[in-house]
């Protein structure tokens, strides 16, 4: 048996359950680092490339948390999720291309890193083939890989349903591995947000400022575009003139445009991280969007590695106002 | 129609030839100044790349010239400059400035819609489909010829011994291509322009240093972009080479030897390519520079650009297992020219001693 | 007759100028504000460390280096110009002879140069951010109304150092002025300055460079205490700081000079009264073509010294 070491971080949020349950049937222990904290932080800043982006930055510093517990870091190598025969030329962001290759020759002392490549255009049943090439690694045979995927599928299709009730991914998974109670949802909320942006920047409390809660406090249910099935999503390509080319951007761009044209939705809070090269795109893309979708109220919220709480909170509660007036006023 | 087009290098001089005889006005873009940068700035997303502020100021200038559509290029990512086009069209929709911004997508991502750009242009011009590729095949031959002469001119200029010289001769050996207007014409420019180049009084005792440029494709070879810097080097007697020209034909032979494929050699230390722009190239270029015998590499990239903030993480790698110093400009609109110079002499410096080192000790390499 | 070699640093907060002898030895010394005026600051430099030196001391050779290390040339008519980390990596080297690191922070920029066996093998610069700086560490000691002198004192009195976040001055001012707030005492604030500007500076200038020992710290900043300990902390080490921290660059180019004019036989050095010597730049806009280059002209009394600017050559003038 080995440990297996997961950064709760970047894709974490999405894909985590698939991964657990994948290990935990192959009799591997899965260890995953703690959530964000200042020490992950300055980790991450010391050891990664001064250029990089934050969410970069953050990842470096969840694998130094986790390194000397574990005998191999979980890393892949996320090239596309696009299905196979899919038209598109869509990738994940040139960082998450080369991320295995940065972690390795930037950090010392650090485990192994199992970095299979992920390009889901390469076939139909390329997902399989990437499960199975996990497996034979960890010298499993295909019988038990066979097993393994499928119960992990069942799972990731709980999570997913999940979220398409309105449940948080971390909510999500508490509710799946935790026994944890589901939280009641929001009877009657005040307002009703869009927040949208990286998995990994609007899930991650530290990074964020503690975003979402501030939110639930102030009675405001909130909206992400993970609880988007992929079908509503994709209809959005057609409403801009040429989709990113990344996938994680093309899902916010989409579910932002998604939550405009609802009627009940009264704002949309884009949450983007310092440094990140395609948000210098997204982030005026939709602005430019909200104001032609009849001025839906927006605004953007940069994190970086010291934003901190009661700077988040003075603009989320300005821009609280600002609804909470123009709703009364109506 | 009034067309324009974006400033790249010396490529206005072919592309004008083709916007003019394709029966359009040609708006020329000027090279890009401080006006195009502060311009461009100020309606820019401020975490967006150099090139995407140069482009938007150039845009809007060509557009006070009176300037109706902008041919660009898209591609098919995943580096963002495949989206610029998209990003300027919003915000000079936004500006509402009345202008098309008209990009031609890579062929391979939808053959249609590229022929459809093609054909109008070609259409709205007057020109049927045989004078129309017998303008393309001129300009493509103009494109080479810049290249060539400029390749040249970086060849030369170490040599120089009077300081300018091989800059003004350049000059005058574009003004040659540019009143080129068939064919025969510009092969005969480019052999004029050579032998004006080689006419330059050199001192051919010299044992220049060696430095070869990669990095991103506008800062490398927009020189407005860079300072200027391949001049700057070959004024300090470093003859520089760099990997990418804008005609496919001269990028081939721009390396020797380069048969060997660059993303291959980049591969030990970057297991995806490409990861858009010229990221894994910048690899797999250093490596060969490396081998063929250069004595430093300057990576140039826009401040943020991501693919080359990849290669730069692992470059610290590369540079220690082939021996080659590296020297990365990052370079934004605050990036400054006496900024650049000072790294670049000391970088020139380091260099020079390495070389000096090396000689005294009669080593192959010495590893730092 | 002492033969004297003068250096002169132009940056763009000080000016530095020495005299050093063939041992190395520093014969006079000068600081100045540059303040925007660099020609002035260096005339007055001049005659200042002039009426400094010993009357047997003679110039047999001057160089120059710093930002304005090409304006400067024109002025003292040096033998040689140099960059100043080129500058700064030859003093270090001479003093300590198997220097591995320096780090050097100045007014507004900072570096950083790794040497083996004598010879820089690397060497990185701050980028924009003032943050890894001196000029930061000056606007904060005006905001605690501390005189910069004594802010090293201070650093070292506390007890445990405050955490300032801050990539950049800006964040980190208010990241102080929060932790005054919350009552955090002075010293413990300064020695968390001082923490941080080290870790902003190893985070970007620092980044990836492999820092053996010896290394030396100079630079207007060295002065302070608090810095140096907040450096031996995170390193690990013990930093050495050269009795003439605050004019390495200046040592460098003096010892360059001594070099060059020994090469070239003589010096062009114009001596030290200059004072009264009128020099001015002006700038035309060459029409000769398309590229418009803004031309500089640099005037002595009049008389037209040099010219740069031009792209092309066409009007190439230099004393040098």
């Amino acid at each position: 048996m080995s440990r297996i070491g997961i950064p709760r971080t970047l894709a974490y949020f999405i894909y985590f359950p698939f991964w657990k349950v994948f290990f935990e049937e192959l009799n591997q222990e899965v260890i995953v680092s703690s959530p964000t904290t200042r020490e992950i932080m300055d980790d991450g800043v010391r050891d990664a490339v001064t250029d990089a982006c934050i969410p970069i930055k953050l990842y470096h510093g969840h694998v130094a948390d986790i390194a000397s517990q574990v005998d191999y870091i979980f890393g892949p190598r996320l090239v596309s999720v696009r299905k196979h025969g899919d038209f598109g030329t869509e990738t994940f962001c040139p960082k998450f291309l080369g991320l295995p290759d940065m972690v390795r020759l930037s950090m010392d002392n650090i485990p192994e890193i199992i970095d299979v490549r992920v390009d889901l255009k390469q076939g139909k049943d390329e997902f399989f083939k990437v499960c199975s090439r996990v497996g034979v690694f960890l010298g499993k045979s295909e019988k038990e890989v066979k097993k393994a995927y499928h119960r992990a599928l069942k799972v990731q299709k709980r999570f997913k349903k999940l979220l398409y009730q309105n449940i948080m991914p971390p909510d999500a998974m508490d509710i799946l591995f935790a026994q944890g109670e589901r939280k009641p949802l929001i009877a009657q909320p005040d307002l009703q947000i869009a927040v949208v942006g990286y998995p990994y920047v609007i899930y991650d409390d530290y990074i964020n400022g503690r975003i979402v809660s501030l939110l639930e406090k102030e009675n405001v249910k909130i909206y992400t575009q993970d609880m988007l099935s992929d079908k509503i999503m994709n209809r959005q390509a057609r409403n801009i003139p040429k989709s990113m080319f990344w996938y994680f951007s093309n899902r916010a761009v989409y579910g932002a445009l998604h939550y405009m044209q609802q009627k009940n939705i009264d704002g949309i809070i884009h949450i983007t991280a310092f440094a990140c090269g395609p948000d210098a795109i997204v982030d005026r893309l939709l602005e430019i969007e909200a104001k032609r979708h009849g001025q839906v109220p927006y605004l953007a919220i940069m994190v970086d590695e010291h934003t901190g709480d009661a700077g988040v909170r003075t603009r989320v509660e300005a821009f609280l106002d600002m609804l909470r007036f123009r709703k009364d006023k109506s | 129609m009034k067309i324009s087009f974006p400033h790249m290098g010396h490529s206005y001089v072919a592309l004008k030839w083709l916007v003019e005889n394709t029966g359009h006005e040609c708006i020329v873009p000027p090279e890009p100044s401080s006006r195009t940068l502060d311009l461009g700035v100020r309606h820019s997303p401020e975490f967006a790349c150099i090139p995407f502020k140069i482009l938007m100021g150039t845009y809007l200038e060509v557009i006070e010239k009176g300037a109706e559509v902008i041919l660009t290029s898209g591609s098919k990512g995943p580096c963002r400059a495949g989206l610029y086009w998209v990003m300027h069209q919003y915000i000079l929709e936004e500006l509402d400035v009345g202008v098309k911004v008209v990009a031609f997508e890579p062929p391979l991502c939808d053959l249609k819609d590229f022929f459809q750009k093609i054909r109008w242009v070609r259409k709205t011009g007057g020109l049927s489909l045989k004078e129309f590729v017998q303008v393309l095949r001129v300009t493509w031959e103009k494109l080479k010829a810049i290249d060539e002469i400029e390749k040249l001119s970086h060849e030369i200029r170490p040599y120089e011994t009077n300081r300018g010289e091989t800059t003004r001769k350049l000059w005058q050996a574009l003004d040659m291509l540019d009143a080129a207007n068939n064919e025969v014409d510009v092969e005969d420019a480019l052999q004029e322009g050579q032998k004006l180049l080689q006419g330059v009084s050199q001192d051919r005792s010299r044992n220049p240093l060696k430095i070869g440029i990669i990095g991103e494709i506008y800062v490398v070879l927009e020189p407005a972009a860079n300072h200027y810097i391949q001049i700057m080097l070959g004024e300090m007697g470093v003859l520089t080479d760099r990997s990418i020209y804008l005609s496919s034909y001269t990028s081939k032979n721009t390396i020797e030897n380069r048969e060997g494929d660059v993303l291959e050699v980049a591969k030990p230390y970057l297991g995806e390519a490409p990861i858009g722009g010229h990221g894994a190239n910048s690899i797999g270029e250093t490596i060969l520079y490396a081998q063929n015998g250069f004595d430093g590499i300057v990576q140039l990239a826009p401040f943020a650009c991501i693919p080359e903030i990849v290669a730069k993480s692992i470059m610290p790698a590369v540079s220690r297992d082939h021996g080659i110093p590296v020297l990365t400009l990052f370079i934004d609109e605050q990036t400054s020219k006496a900024g650049v110079q000072t790294r670049l002499e000391a970088f020139v410096d380091l260099l020079d001693k390495r070389r000096q080192v090396k000689a005294k000790r009669g080593i192959e390499r010495l590893v730092i | 007759m002492i033969k004297g070699y003068l250096g002169v640093d132009v940056g763009s907060v000080s000016t530095n100028l020495v005299v050093i002898d063939d041992q190395n030895q520093l014969l006079a010394a000068q600081y100045l504000r540059t303040s925007g005026k660099p020609i002035e600051t260096v005339q007055k430099g001049l005659s200042a460390i002039g009426e400094d030196l010993p009357a047997d001391v003679e110039i047999a050779g001057a160089a120059t280096t710093g930002s304005a290390r090409y304006l400067t040339s024109l002025i003292v008519g040096a033998d040689v110009v140099k960059n100043e980390i080129t500058a700064h990596a030859i003093a270090s080297s001479a003093l300590v002879e198997d220097v591995k690191t320096i780090i050097e922070i100045g007014g507004q920029d900072s570096k950083i140069i790794i040497l083996r066996e004598g010879v820089v093998t690397d060497f990185a610069m701050n980028t924009v951010c003032a943050a890894g700086t001196g000029s930061f560490l000056d606007q904060q000691a005006s905001r605690l109304l501390i005189s910069i002198e004594d802010f090293g004192n201070y650093a070292l009195k506390a007890k445990n150092p405050v955490r300032i976040a801050g990539r950049c001055a800006v964040f980190a001012e208010s990241d102080m002025v929060h932790k005054q707030q919350l009552g955090h005492n002075t010293e413990d604030i300064i020695a968390g300055l001082c923490e941080a500007l080290v870790r902003n500076y190893m985070n970007n200038v620092g980044k990836g460079k492999e820092i053996l020992a010896p290394v030396m710290f100079q630079g207007g900043v060295a002065a302070n205490a608090g810095l140096v300990q907040a450096f031996n902390k995170y390193l690990g080490l013990e930093v050495v700081v050269p009795q003439h921290y605050g004019v390495m660059g200046s040592i460098g180019a003096a010892i360059l000079a001594r070099e060059a004019s020994r090469k070239k036989g003589s010096t062009s050095f114009k001596g030290f009264n200059i004072q009264e010597i009128n020099f001015k730049t002006r700038s035309f806009e060459c029409k000769g073509c398309s590229n418009a280059c803004e031309v500089v002209q640099f005037f002595e009394n009049n008389e037209l010294l040099a010219r740069w600017g031009d792209r092309c050559g066409k009007w190439e003038l230099q004393a040098m």
